[in-house]
C-alpha cells in the first residue's frame, strides 16, 4: 500500500465520519431551539440577537473548517500529524524524564559528599552540600518557571504572587540549612561525650550518676556552640537566613497590600505614611512648645 | 591486661535512687505549681509623675523621716530592650529598695511598649526629647540645676550621649554594663551585628519585635538558656522559693517591648557598624556627641563574663571622656548577674549609694552656660580625684 493510499484510507475511516458527525450534531442542535425561545429570539432585532449571531458564526466556522479538511493537502497534513503524535509524546516524556534524572543525579552526587564530616570543635568549611545542591537545582531548574513573564491585565499581581512563592522556597531552603548547622553541635557533642565515656571506662573512673553525665555533656555542648557561633560559616548562614526571611516577608506584605486594596480596610503602607506625617508634625509641635515654655507632660494636661 | 570493671551495680543503684527522688519531686512539685505562687515583680510603690507619649516617669517613695537623705535626685534610664522592672525583681533582691534605703530620691524611666506608630522615633527623640524633658521636669520639681543620672546597657549609652550633650544638667553619671566601644570581636552580638541588613529588618517589621530579639539572645547560648536552665528548673520544681524566683525571672526576661525601627537602625549603623560613639563622631540630630564634654564624675560598672556587652565594649569609656573623676568597676559576673544576683548586688547597689553620697555633699554649683568643650581644649574639672584610668587601676570585686 502506497503512502497516499494509506492517508486516504485513514481519512475515510476516521476523519470524515467524525467531522460529519460533529457537524450534524451542531446543526441539529441549532434547529431544535424551542419554539417559545424562537419567538422570543425572533422578537429581537437580528443585529441585536447576540446569541443567534454567535451560534451562526460558530456553525459557519465549523462548516469552513470541515470543507477545508476535505482538501487533499489538509488530509495529508492531518494524517502526518496524527502519525507523528506518538513520537511527539515520546520525546516530551523523554525530555521530562531526562530532566528528572539529571536533578536526581545532581542531588545524589552532591549529597554523596555529606559523609565528609568536620572534626569536633571545628566548624570551618561546614559540609552543607545537600542544601547547596538543592539551592543550585532550584535556581537553575525551578526558579525560571517563576520568572516567566506573566501577561495581561493581572500580570502585575501574578508576578508578585510568583515572587512570593519564589522567595518562600528560597527562605525554606536557607532555613533548613541554618537549622541543620544549628543541630551540628548536638551531633558532635554526643560523639565527643561517647569518646569521653569510653576513655573514662578505660581509665576505670566512669561517672555513676546521671547528673554527672549530664553536666559533662552540657559543658561539651556549650563548648561546641561557642565554637560554632564564632565561625564565619555560621555567621554567613545566619545572615543568609535572615536576609531571605526578610525578602520573603517584604514580598508577602506587598502581596497582602494588593489584596487589601480590594477591601475597605486601611493598609500598613497607608498607616505608615500617616504615622510619618504625624511624627513630623508632633516633633515640630514639641519644638514650639519648648520655645513657649509649655511642658509636654501629659499629667499636667489632665489636672 | 584485665578489662576495667564498669560498676554496673553502682550505676543501677544510683539510677534507682534518682528515679525515687524524681518521683517524690514530681509529686511535691504538683502541689507547688498548683498552689498559690507569689510571682509579682516590681512591687515597690511608686507614682507616675510625668507622661509623654508612651513614656512614663516613675517616682519611688522613700521614707521621709529617714536622716540619710541625699540632696540630688537620681534618674535611672533603662535600655529599650526588656524592662526596668529588673531593678525591682523581688523585695529581698531589689536595687530600687537599696537605693531608697540609701536615701536616694529615685526616678526611673519606663519606656513603655513602642507601637508601629513609634517606628520613626529616633535616638535623638529619646535622648534630646524624652530624657531631656524628664530631666527638666525633675530639676524644676526639686529646684536643682543638676540631677544624678544612671544608665543601664543601651540606656547607659543614651545617658552617655545625654551627659555629653547636656553636661550642665548632670551632676554625676553612673553607667552599668554600658556599651560605648563597639569595635570588638569578644561579644557575639558585636560580630553578628556588623554585617546585619538592618534596613531589611526594619522594612519587614517596622519596629524590631521583642520576640525576635529574645530568640537572638537565646541563640547566644542555647545549651544553657534553652536546655540547662529548664533542667535546673525541673530539678528544683518542688522548691516553692526557687519556682517563684524562676517564674519572676521568666516573666521579666520574656517581657520584651519592640524597639523603634529608627532607633535600632542608628544604634546598629552608628555604634555597632561604625563605632562612632567612642570616637566622639556620632550625631544626634545636628549635634555631635563629643565625649570630651562629659566632665562630671563617672562611675562605670561592667561584668567580666558579660556575653552581651563584653568588658572590651565598656572599659574604653573612662579613657575617652573629659572627666578626671572616673572609676571602672569590673565584677566577676554576667550581664544580668550584677542586678539580680544577691552576691553581686551587694557589691553594686551599696557602692553606688556611697559613691553618690560622697559627691552629694559637694555644693551644687549653678548650671554653667552651655559651651561645648573642645577635644583639644583644657578640661573644666570641678572634681577632686582621679580614681582609675588605666587597666592596673581598675577596681575588681572578686568572688572571694
Amino acid at each position: 500500500m502506497t503512502e497516499e493510499e494509506k492517508n486516504t484510507q485513514f481519512n475515510e475511516s476516521a476523519m470524515f465520519p467524525w467531522l460529519q458527525m460533529v457537524m450534524d450534531m451542531w446543526m441539529n442542535a441549532a434547529g431544535s431551539v424551542p419554539s417559545g425561545s424562537k419567538t422570543a429570539l425572533n422578537a429581537q432585532n437580528a443585529l441585536q440577537n447576540r446569541f443567534t449571531q454567535q451560534l451562526d458564526t460558530n456553525l459557519n466556522l465549523l462548516k469552513s473548517f470541515s470543507a477545508m479538511m476535505k482538501q487533499p493537502e489538509s488530509e495529508s497534513a492531518a494524517a502526518n500529524a496524527m502519525k507523528s503524535m506518538p513520537d511527539i509524546f515520546l520525546k516530551m516524556t523523554k525530555a521530562g524524564f531526562d530532566a528528572a534524572m539529571q536533578i536526581q543525579n545532581h542531588l545524589l552526587e552532591k549529597a554523596g559528599r555529606i559523609g565528609k564530616r568536620t572534626e569536633a570543635y571545628n566548624f570551618e568549611n561546614l559540609d552543607q552540600e545537600v542544601f547547596r545542591a538543592w539551592g543550585e537545582i532550584y535556581e537553575k531548574d525551578i526558579q525560571p518557571y517563576f520568572k516567566i513573564p506573566p501577561l495581561g491585565l493581572t500580570r502585575f499581581y501574578q508576578e508578585r504572587f510568583n515572587e512570593v512563592l519564589n522567595k518562600y522556597n528560597i527562605f525554606e531552603t536557607t532555613l533548613a540549612e541554618f537549622l541543620s548547622i544549628l543541630y551540628l553541635p548536638m551531633e558532635k557533642s554526643f560523639k565527643v561525650f561517647q569518646e569521653k565515656l569510653q576513655q573514662m571506662v578505660e581509665e576505670g573512673n566512669i561517672p555513676t550518676s546521671s547528673k554527672e553525665n549530664y553536666a559533662m555533656w552540657i559543658k561539651i555542648l556549650e563548648g561546641h556552640y561557642m565554637t560554632l557561633f564564632k565561625s564565619p560559616d555560621y555567621t554567613e548562614a545566619l545572615h543568609r537566613v535572615l536576609n531571605h526571611f526578610e525578602n520573603f516577608m517584604i514580598v508577602r506584605n506587598e502581596t497582602m497590600q494588593d489584596y487589601l486594596q480590594m477591601l475597605p480596610v486601611v493598609s500598613h503602607k497607608d498607616i505608615d505614611d500617616l504615622y510619618k506625617e504625624f511624627y513630623l508634625l508632633k516633633k515640630r509641635l514639641k519644638k514650639m512648645e519648648k520655645m513657649l515654655g509649655i511642658s509636654p507632660n501629659a499629667m499636667d494636661t489632665r489636672k | 591486661m584485665s578489662p576495667t570493671k564498669i560498676p554496673i551495680d553502682l550505676i543501677l543503684e544510683k539510677m534507682a535512687e534518682d528515679a525515687e527522688k524524681a518521683q517524690q519531686r514530681v509529686s511535691k512539685a504538683a502541689d507547688v505549681l498548683q498552689g498559690q505562687l507569689n510571682t509579682d515583680l516590681a512591687t515597690t510603690p511608686y507614682d507616675i509623675v510625668y507622661e509623654e507619649d508612651r513614656v512614663k516617669l516613675k517616682h519611688y517613695t522613700r521614707r521621709e523621716d529617714a536622716d540619710n537623705h541625699q540632696k540630688t535626685p537620681l534618674l535611672v534610664v533603662y535600655a529599650l530592650i526588656n524592662r526596668e522592672t529588673m531593678l525591682d525583681l523581688q523585695a529581698d533582691r531589689s536595687v530600687v529598695k537599696t537605693f531608697l534605703d540609701g536615701g536616694i530620691d529615685l526616678y526611673m524611666v519606663d519606656w513603655g511598649y513602642p507601637k508601629r506608630k513609634d517606628r520613626f522615633v529616633s535616638i535623638d527623640d529619646h535622648v534630646n526629647g524624652y530624657m531631656d524633658h524628664m530631666i527638666d521636669f525633675i530639676r524644676a520639681k526639686h529646684n536643682v540645676p543638676k540631677v544624678n543620672l544612671m544608665g543601664i546597657c543601651m540606656g547607659g549609652s543614651f545617658s552617655v550621649m545625654y551627659s555629653a550633650l547636656h553636661p550642665d544638667k548632670i551632676k554625676n553619671l553612673v553607667t552599668t554594663v554600658t556599651p560605648s566601644s563597639f569595635d570588638t570581636d569578644k561579644g557575639l552580638l558585636h560580630v553578628w551585628m556588623r554585617d546585619i541588613d538592618v534596613d531589611g529588618i526594619i522594612n519587614t517589621y517596622g519596629n524590631i519585635p521583642g520576640d525576635l530579639m529574645n530568640f537572638g539572645f537565646l541563640l547566644l547560648n542555647p545549651a544553657r538558656l534553652m536546655i540547662d536552665k529548664y533542667v535546673g528548673f525541673m530539678e528544683n520544681m518542688d522548691n516553692k522559693d526557687f519556682v517563684e524566683n524562676f517564674v519572676r525571672m521568666e516573666r521579666w526576661i520574656f517581657d520584651s517591648p519592640d524597639v523603634p525601627g529608627a532607633t535600632f537602625r542608628q544604634f546598629v549603623e552608628d555604634c555597632y557598624k561604625r563605632n562612632l560613639l567612642i570616637q566622639s563622631k556620632m550625631y544626634l540630630g545636628d549635634q555631635r556627641v563629643n565625649l570630651k564634654n562629659l566632665t562630671m564624675p563617672l562611675l562605670n560598672f561592667y561584668g567580666e563574663y558579660d556575653h552581651l556587652v563584653p568588658p572590651e565594649a565598656c572599659n574604653q569609656l573612662t579613657k575617652a571622656v573629659g572627666s578626671s573623676d572616673v572609676e571602672d568597676i569590673c565584677l566577676e559576673t554576667g550581664h544580668i548577674g550584677i542586678y539580680v544576683s544577691s552576691k553581686f548586688q551587694k557589691m553594686f547597689a551599696p557602692k553606688i549609694v556611697q559613691w553618690l553620697r560622697d559627691r552629694d555633699s559637694e555644693d551644687i554649683v549653678a548650671a554653667p552656660e552651655k559651651k561645648p568643650a573642645r577635644a583639644t581644649g583644657k578640661r573644666k574639672s570641678t572634681v577632686k580625684k582621679k580614681v582609675a584610668k588605666t587597666g592596673e587601676g581598675i577596681t575588681k570585686a572578686r568572688k572571694n
